[in-house]
């Protein structure tokens, strides 16, 4: 039985123009070595982000995402070297897009993702979440910054705010309650710290109470109980011990 | 009168169970369908800013994107396709069905929907539709949907007696070709489900029962993308059925080519599964072989869609040209556009029209290295809503009208406005889909409550570069909800109407134009061998290589809480 020669040729000309595209694709891996992100299971995740030097042009790039942060969320290199991004999830599936770049890559729990950028020009990027991950991830964002290299100073890189050596501060992160919360005056998914003792706060019932030992006690034991105007009812309630809520109460007021 | 209400030479009269059952699973789908189009239209407002809410009316933002995904994408697909294959095989093969085992895959389909509905809408399930490990659902979601597949599965076994029996009354007879497309639907779905059933009973339904402490996410996410690409094919099939069976004769002629009907069909039995890692290229823990290997089968699966197009185009023309059109192009002006008794005809050409272009954004998205400027950006949504949501939605809510009035005997209420449902979706889903393309290629993110932050000028996050997409998006988002509102107003007013003749099973049926009979296309089993073959190729080794690379497993996390769930252990 023959086939009518259009009908063949529908078939035909849909094959080879879709194997030409192919053959695109193909090509510019071979000649601008635009390749995908690199398969790595020999590294074993990390839970550390991190800049580190190699040299004064190329540096290694720590990512650790999280629930719902990158870290470290601001990192600055020098115009002109080279960046090998490592990414670990240190819970559940992430993503990170760096804007303006074509670096996309997938954090997935278990696996340790990896890709390689050169920065030619100073320019300030900004890389966010692009993988559902959970109540705090439309927020999920970080900085990375690409200056000059004249005016690059390497220890300027990785500032330790002095806050964050407070061992209640620490007690703070274990607990994850900066994923939501923040020590700066930032509107977050939830009341600031900053300032929070003797402030006064609006609920979501109308009443207005002022923030003292006896409050903070009871927000951080039975979060459902009042919320303040302007945000959900998402706090889990904490696992903490008496003398934690203690240490947590007195830190807060430190926080001015 | 209508030439619709005129007994039609092609409705058969069908036991009243199976009539009676078929009109559920058309109504049933429909009527959730409401809350998915609901929960669409949200998150266009989210998105573009107008609410800067985590939640509207008790249900939070993810929580009503899982609805619109489960609901649009799983659910209503699923019932549609099974209602549609109990038609095409009664109405083909002309042998009553096992109603026993019928109403058993009804039975399980609606347990499993309301399970997992039960699940999403006590917050308990806010995983999206593709369910991610190691976000943790509620067990019910999972076995929900589980029902659901087996409720299928059950349906199509079904349908092999009266297929086998036809075969053997027909010695070297062609089998009709919409039951071929119908066969070929279900067994891109028995391939795509298989993965994702092994995926959901053996990883996930333990480790969200807390039996077993942690699961292997690499593993979970490849064999949730073996499902995830054919599962597209499935939604596809039935659309092409009602293409090649019934659109060229909505257009006044006869079907170009049985033959590339023919090919198609089985050509996306052996190519729609092993393509699914191409959803995975900027994973880690695949190697860049398979990604490449895969990438390569992807373009594969567009011939297939590429010829259809070719075939429709001189369908149509054939149509066109009985009815007087003529010259290159001056043809186009015959065709039925907004004939009221062929109104099909604009749910499906409407349909055609919109997959040009989500086609071709899909052989971007394939194209290995470009996947890295548009992966997880609102360019995929954009994309999968020209296909999902242009020939899949359209067909699959136009035949669900078309079956729902001749199997009743009533008449299309409101037709008039009917027939511009289609047109008035086409132009919101270009619309809408050119905001997402533009700011999916500056990065701006998919499954993100852009109110919160980027579309709020309050927040340090905002991107004002993003706002030309956002008008896009509100304008197409509010367009399709109302050619959505229009529809539910024509189906319910329909089926509420009152009978004008005698209820039958009717369907279009379309006469080949060349219909030769090309051995190598009359029958599955070379076809399925080769399908076979590609997966062992395809996804032997990778899968392998993620089972020996001994991944650490994740424990169990709820969306709302960075800690593990109590009683996992805490990850090294």
């Amino acid at each position: 039985m023959t086939i009518f020669q259009l009908e063949k040729r529908i078939v035909w000309v849909a094959l080879v123009f879709v194997l030409l595209l192919f053959g695109f694709a193909a090509l510019a891996i071979n000649t601008f070595h635009i390749g995908l992100p690199t398969c790595l299971t020999s590294v074993k995740p990390f839970t550390k982000g991190e800049l580190i030097t190699h040299s004064p042009t190329h540096y290694e790039l720590h990512y650790v995402a999280r629930m719902w942060r990158f870290e470290p969320p601001e990192v600055t290199v020098p115009a002109g070297s080279t960046v090998d991004i490592y990414l670990s999830s240190a819970d559940v599936t992430h993503g990170l897009i760096l804007l303006g770049t074509d670096l996309n890559l997938m954090a997935v729990p278990g696996v340790v993702n990896y890709t390689r950028v050169k920065f030619a020009k100073p320019r300030s990027y900004q890389l966010l979440c692009h993988e559902y991950c959970g109540t705090g991830h439309d927020r999920m964002a970080a900085t990375l910054r690409v200056v000059d290299a004249a005016s690059f100073h390497p220890q300027a890189s990785a500032p330790e705010p002095k806050i964050q050596t407070d061992p209640r501060y620490k007690l703070l992160e274990a607990k994850e309650c900066m994923s939501c919360h923040s020590i700066t005056a930032e509107a977050d998914l939830a009341p600031s710290f900053k300032g929070i003792y003797g402030r006064t706060e609006k609920m979501t019932d109308g009443s207005v109470i002022t923030v003292d030992d006896v409050y903070l006690r009871e927000a951080i034991l039975d979060p459902d109980h009042k919320i303040v105007d302007g945000y959900d009812d998402l706090m889990p309630e904490p696992v903490l011990t008496d003398e934690e809520v203690e240490q947590i109460i007195q830190y807060l007021k430190t926080l001015k | 009168m209508t030439a619709m209400e005129q007994p039609n030479e092609d409705s058969i009269q069908i036991e009243a169970g199976l009539r009676r059952m078929i009109l559920i699973e058309l109504i049933f789908p429909v009527v959730l369908l409401v809350l998915g189009i609901y929960h669409g239209m949200m998150q266009v407002l989210y998105r573009a800013g107008i609410l800067h809410r985590t939640q509207v009316l008790g249900i939070e933002y993810f929580q009503g994107l899982t609805l619109h995904g489960v609901v649009n994408a799983i659910v209503f697909t699923t019932f549609f396709a099974v209602a549609f294959g109990y038609a095409i095989v009664r109405f083909y093969l002309r042998r009553p069905l096992n109603m026993k085992v019928a109403w058993l895959s009804f039975t399980l389909m609606v347990v499993g929907t309301l399970l997992a509905a039960a699940a999403i809408l006590s917050g308990q399930a806010t995983v999206l539709y593709t369910f991610y490990p190691p976000l943790r659902a509620h067990p019910a979601f999972y076995v929900g949907l589980v029902l659901v597949v087996v409720g299928s599965w059950v349906a199509f076994l079904n349908w092999l007696p009266p297929y086998f029996a036809w075969k053997r009354e027909h010695p070297g007879g062609k089998m009709p070709l919409a039951v071929v497309g119908i066969f070929a639907t279900f067994i891109v779905w028995i391939i795509a489900t298989v993965p994702v059933a092994i995926e959901i009973l053996f990883l996930l339904i333990p480790w969200s029962m807390g039996w077993v402490p942690t699961v292997n996410v690499p593993l979970a996410r490849m064999l949730f993308w073996f499902f995830g690409h054919p599962l597209v094919y499935f939604w596809l099939l039935p659309a092409y059925v009602m293409y090649y069976t019934m659109l060229p004769k909505l257009a006044g002629g006869k079907l170009y080519s049985d033959f590339a009907g023919r090919l198609t069909f089985l050509w996306l039995v052996v190519f729609s599964a092993p393509v699914g890692i191409h959803h995975q290229f900027t994973e880690p823990g695949i190697s860049d072989t398979w990604k490449f290997v895969h990438a390569f089968f992807t373009m594969l699966v567009a011939v297939p869609s590429f010829a259809t197009a070719f075939t429709m185009a001189a369908s149509m023309e054939h149509g066109a040209r009985q009815k007087g059109g003529r010259g290159l192009f001056g043809w186009w002006k015959k065709l039925p556009y907004l004939d009221k008794d062929r109104w099909l005809f604009s749910y499906l050409f409407s349909g055609l029209v919109i997959f040009i272009f989500g086609g071709v954004t899909g052989i971007i998205n394939a194209s290995y290295n470009l996947d890295t400027v548009v992966h997880n950006t609102s360019w995929l949504p954009a994309h999968f809503h020209q296909t999902v949501a242009g020939p899949v939605f359209l067909s699959f809510i136009g035949m669900s009208l078309f079956l729902s009035a001749t199997l009743t005997g009533k008449p299309i209420k409101f037709p008039g406005w009917n027939v511009w449902v289609p047109y008035l979706w086409t132009i919101g889903i270009m619309i809408f889909s050119t905001g997402g393309f533009i700011s999916g290629a500056a990065g701006e993110p998919r499954r993100t409550n852009l109110g919160l932050t980027y579309s709020n000028p309050q927040s340090p996050l905002y991107h004002a570069d993003w706002q030309f997409s956002r008008i896009c998006t509100t304008i197409g988002g509010i367009l399709m909800t109302i050619a959505a509102l229009i529809f539910f107003v024509v189906f319910f007013a329909t089926l509420f109407g009152r009978a004008t003749r005698r209820g039958g099973l009717e369907l279009i049926v379309s006469e080949p134009y060349h219909d030769e009979s090309v051995p190598a296309v009359q029958g599955f089993t070379p076809w399925l061998i080769g399908a076979a073959l590609l997966l062992v190729i395809a996804y032997a080794p990778p899968i392998t290589q993620t089972i020996r690379s001994g991944f650490p497993g994740a424990p169990a996390y709820s969306p709302a809480n960075p800690l593990p769930v109590s009683g996992s252990p805490k990850q090294p």
